[in-house]
C-alpha cells in the first residue's frame, strides 16, 4: 500500500508535535511534582512558583554570561540547584513560617506569594530589561532516523527531567529525610511526637520544590526564552497540572503533566498557541466538575 | 464590629471625601485620584465580602471588573445602548458570570477555588485579545478607545467636568457600601460567619451553604460589574492591560492594608493604596516592584490591616 506524500508529511508533523508534547510534558512533570509535594506536605499554596522558574533561568544566564560554560551545563546545574535550594529555604523561614501561626494563614500565604511574584517579575524586568534572554542549547545537533529528525536538545531535556523525577522519587522513599517528609505529609502532629523537626521539614520541602522548578527553568529556558513576565503562565500551568492530577498525589501529577503537555502541543498545532491556556482551563473545569479531587487525588 | 462603628467609620471617610472638592475641585489630578479611590473602594469591599466574610478564596474580582467594563463598553459602542442602561445590563451580565464561575467552585475545596477563579482571570486576556474577543467587539489587543461618558437626562459626566462626576461616583459608592453593610449585618452575613467558622456545624443547623455562597458570588460580581462599567465610561477607554498582575496586586494591597474580614477597612485600604500608588508613580518601573514588596511586608507586619489599630485588644486575644 503506497502512502501519498501528503499523508507522510502529515505523519511527520504529528510526530513532531508529539515530541514537543513529550519534552514539555516531562519538564511540566518535574515542576508539578515539586508543587504537589509542597502542597501535600505544608498546605502552602505558592503563587510565586513561576517566578522561581525564571529565577533558575536567570541564574543560569548570569553564570553563562559572566563566568562562562565551565565544563558544560553540568556545572551550571551544580551551581544553580543548591542556590535555588538556599533561596527557597530562606524564603520559607523568613516569610511563610511566621504566617503559619496565624488564623487563615493559607489565604495569607497565597497573598504573600502573589506579592512576591509581582516583586520578582518586575525586579527581573528592571534588572535584566524587558527583552528576552536566551541560553545556549544543552546539546547541539540532531539525530536523524530516516526522515525523522530529533534534536539532541529535546532528547536531553526529556532525559534530564525524567532522571530528576526518578531521583526525587528515590529520595522520597529511601532516605531518612524523604521518609520524614512523607511522615509530616500524612500526620504533622504524629510526626512531631516521634521527634521529626516539623518546621525544618516544611522549609526543606519548600526548598526542594524551589530547586526543582529552578531546574525546570534552566531546562525549558534554553529551548524557549527567558522573559521577565512569563512566570504567570508557568505558575498557572503547574497549578492546573497539580489540580488536574489531584493535589498532593505525585503519580497523578506525573500523568497530568504528560496529558497537558500533549494537549497543549496539539491545541497549539491545530488552533494556534493562544488557545492553549483556554484549552487547559476547559479541561480543568470539566475534570473538577466530574471529579472535584482531580484525576488521582484522594477524597 | 458593631454596625454603629462601621457606619461611623464610613461616614467619616466618605464625608471627608465629599468635602474635598470644595478645596481641591480645581485640581484635576487630585479629583481623578478621589474618583479612583471611590471606584476601588467598592471593588475592594466586594472582595472583602467574598473572601473575608464568606471565606471563599475567589481570585476573580479583577476579572469581573474587566468583564463589567467590557460588557458595558461593547453595548454602548456597538449597539448604541444608553450608558446608564448599559451599566445596569453589564452588572447583570457580570452577576450571571459570577454565578457561572461560582457553580463549579462551590463543590471545590479552598485552593481549587483560588485556582479556578484565577484561571478565569488568566484566560480572559487571550480570550479578549484573540479572534473570539474581536468577534464580540473587544478590539483585540488595542482595546476599546471610544466609550461614551455616562449621560443622565442630557447631562454628561465625563472627565471634562470632574466635580459632578465625583459626586455621581460618591453616590454610587455609598449605595454599594450600604448594601454591603446591610448584607454583612443581616441574617445572611451571620450565615457566612457560621459557614466560615464551621461549615459542617452550620449546615447541620440548616444553613444552606450552596444558596448563600452562590448568592455572594452573584452579589459581589454584580456590584463589581457595575463599578467596572462605570470605570470604563469614566476613563473612556479600556484594554486588556487591566488584567496584568499589577492591578490584581494593587487590589490585594488594598485588602491587606485594610484588613481582611474587617469590613470598612477595605474602604480605608483602597483610599490609602490608591493615593500611595499615585504618589509612587514617579518611581516608574520600580513602582510595581515596590507594590510587590509592600504586599509581602504588609501581610507579615499588619495581620489585621489598619483596622488592627482599632481592634487591637480583641485580635490579641484571638492570636493567643
Amino acid at each position: 500500500m503506497a502512502i501519498s506524500e501528503d499523508t507522510l508529511f502529515l505523519i511527520y508533523e504529528i510526530i513532531d508535535v508529539i515530541i514537543s508534547g513529550l519534552t514539555n510534558g516531562s519538564v511540566y512533570a518535574l515542576m508539578a511534582v515539586g508543587l504537589t509535594l509542597v502542597y501535600g506536605v505544608t498546605k502552602a499554596f505558592n503563587f510565586a512558583y513561576g517566578s522561581f522558574f525564571n529565577l533558575g533561568g536567570y541564574f543560569a544566564w548570569i553564570l553563562i554570561n559572566f563566568v562562562g560554560l565551565v565544563g558544560g551545563y553540568f556545572s551550571i546545574f551544580l551551581a544553580v540547584i543548591p542556590l535555588m535550594f538556599v533561596v527557597g529555604y530562606g524564603l520559607e523561614k523568613t516569610m511563610v513560617a511566621p504566617l503559619r501561626k496565624r488564623d487563615e494563614w493559607e489565604m495569607k500565604v497565597m497573598m504573600l506569594t502573589l506579592g512576591l511574584a509581582l516583586f520578582m517579575d518586575n525586579l527581573y524586568a528592571v534588572v535584566f530589561g524587558g527583552r528576552v534572554k536566551s541560553l545556549p542549547p544543552i546539546l547541539e545537533g540532531t539525530l536523524e532516523i530516516g526522515n525523522l529528525i530529533f534534536s539532541y536538545q529535546d532528547i536531553m531535556i526529556f532525559f534530564l527531567s525524567i532522571t530528576g523525577i526518578l531521583l526525587f522519587g528515590w529520595m522520597l522513599n529511601n532516605t531518612r529525610i524523604g521518609m520524614a517528609v512523607q511522615a509530616v505529609a500524612q500526620n504533622p502532629q504524629g510526626a512531631k511526637i516521634v521527634g521529626i523537626p516539623k518546621n525544618r521539614i516544611f522549609a526543606a520541602t519548600f526548598a526542594i520544590s524551589t530547586a526543582m522548578v529552578g531546574f525546570g527553568g534552566i531546562l525549558l529556558s534554553q529551548k524557549y526564552f527567558i522573559s521577565p513576565m512569563s512566570g504567570g503562565a508557568i505558575m498557572i500551568k503547574s497549578w492546573v497540572i497539580t489540580a488536574f492530577g489531584g493535589m498532593g498525589s505525585i503519580r497523578g501529577g506525573l500523568v497530568a503533566a504528560f496529558i497537558i503537555g500533549m494537549l497543549e502541543a496539539f491545541v497549539g498545532w491545530t488552533f494556534g498557541m493562544s488557545y492553549g491556556m483556554i484549552a487547559l482551563f476547559v479541561l480543568l473545569l470539566t475534570t473538577l466538575a466530574i471529579r472535584p479531587q482531580g484525576l488521582m487525588g484522594r477524597g | 464590629m458593631s454596625m454603629k462603628r462601621m457606619l461611623t467609620i464610613m461616614t467619616v471617610a466618605y464625608g471627608a471625601m465629599a468635602l474635598m472638592p470644595l478645596f481641591v475641585g480645581d485640581i484635576r489630578f487630585i479629583m481623578h485620584i478621589l474618583i479612583m479611590c471611590l471606584i476601588w473602594a467598592v471593588v475592594a469591599s466586594c472582595w472583602d465580602v467574598i473572601m473575608g466574610f464568606a471565606g471563599i478564596f475567589s481570585f476573580g474580582q479583577v476579572a469581573f471588573f474587566v468583564i463589567g467594563a467590557y460588557a458595558s463598553a461593547i453595548l454602548a459602542v456597538n449597539f448604541g445602548v444608553p450608558s446608564v442602561l448599559a451599566i445596569v445590563l453589564a452588572g447583570l451580565l457580570t452577576a450571571g458570570m459570577g454565578v457561572l464561575v461560582g457553580l463549579p467552585c462551590l463543590k471545590l475545596a479552598g485552593p481549587y477555588v483560588a485556582l479556578v477563579t484565577f484561571g478565569v482571570h488568566m484566560t480572559l486576556m487571550p480570550l479578549l485579545r484573540g479572534d473570539i474577543g474581536k468577534a464580540i467587539g473587544s478590539g483585540g489587543s488595542v482595546g476599546i478607545l471610544t466609550i461614551p461618558p455616562v449621560n443622565i437626562f442630557g447631562f454628561t459626566f465625563s472627565s471634562a467636568n470632574l466635580v459632578p462626576t465625583f459626586y455621581l461616583a460618591l453616590v454610587m459608592t455609598v449605595a454599594c457600601s450600604l448594601i454591603i453593610v446591610v448584607v454583612i449585618k443581616s441574617y445572611w452575613g451571620t450565615a457566612f460567619l457560621a459557614l466560615k467558622d464551621s461549615e459542617d456545624f452550620a449546615v447541620s443547623l440548616g444553613v444552606s451553604a450552596f444558596k448563600y455562597k452562590l448568592m455572594v458570588f452573584a452579589l459581589t460580581s454584580f456590584l463589581t460589574g457595575i463599578v467596572g462599567a462605570f470605570y470604563g465610561h469614566y476613563i473612556g477607554m479600556i484594554s486588556t492591560r487591566m488584567l496584568e498582575l499589577d492591578l490584581f496586586c494593587t487590589l490585594m494591597v488594598m485588602l491587606v492594608m485594610g484588613g481582611i474580614g474587617h469590613y470598612p477597612g477595605a474602604i480605608l485600604g483602597a483610599i490609602i493604596t490608591v493615593t500611595a500608588n499615585e504618589l509612587l508613580s514617579p518611581l516608574g518601573s520600580y513602582r510595581a516592584v515596590t507594590m510587590g514588596a509592600l504586599v509581602v511586608i504588609l501581610v507579615l507586619a499588619l495581620p489585621n490591616g489598619v483596622m488592627g489599630f482599632w481592634n487591637k485588644p480583641e485580635s490579641a486575644v484571638q492570636e493567643g
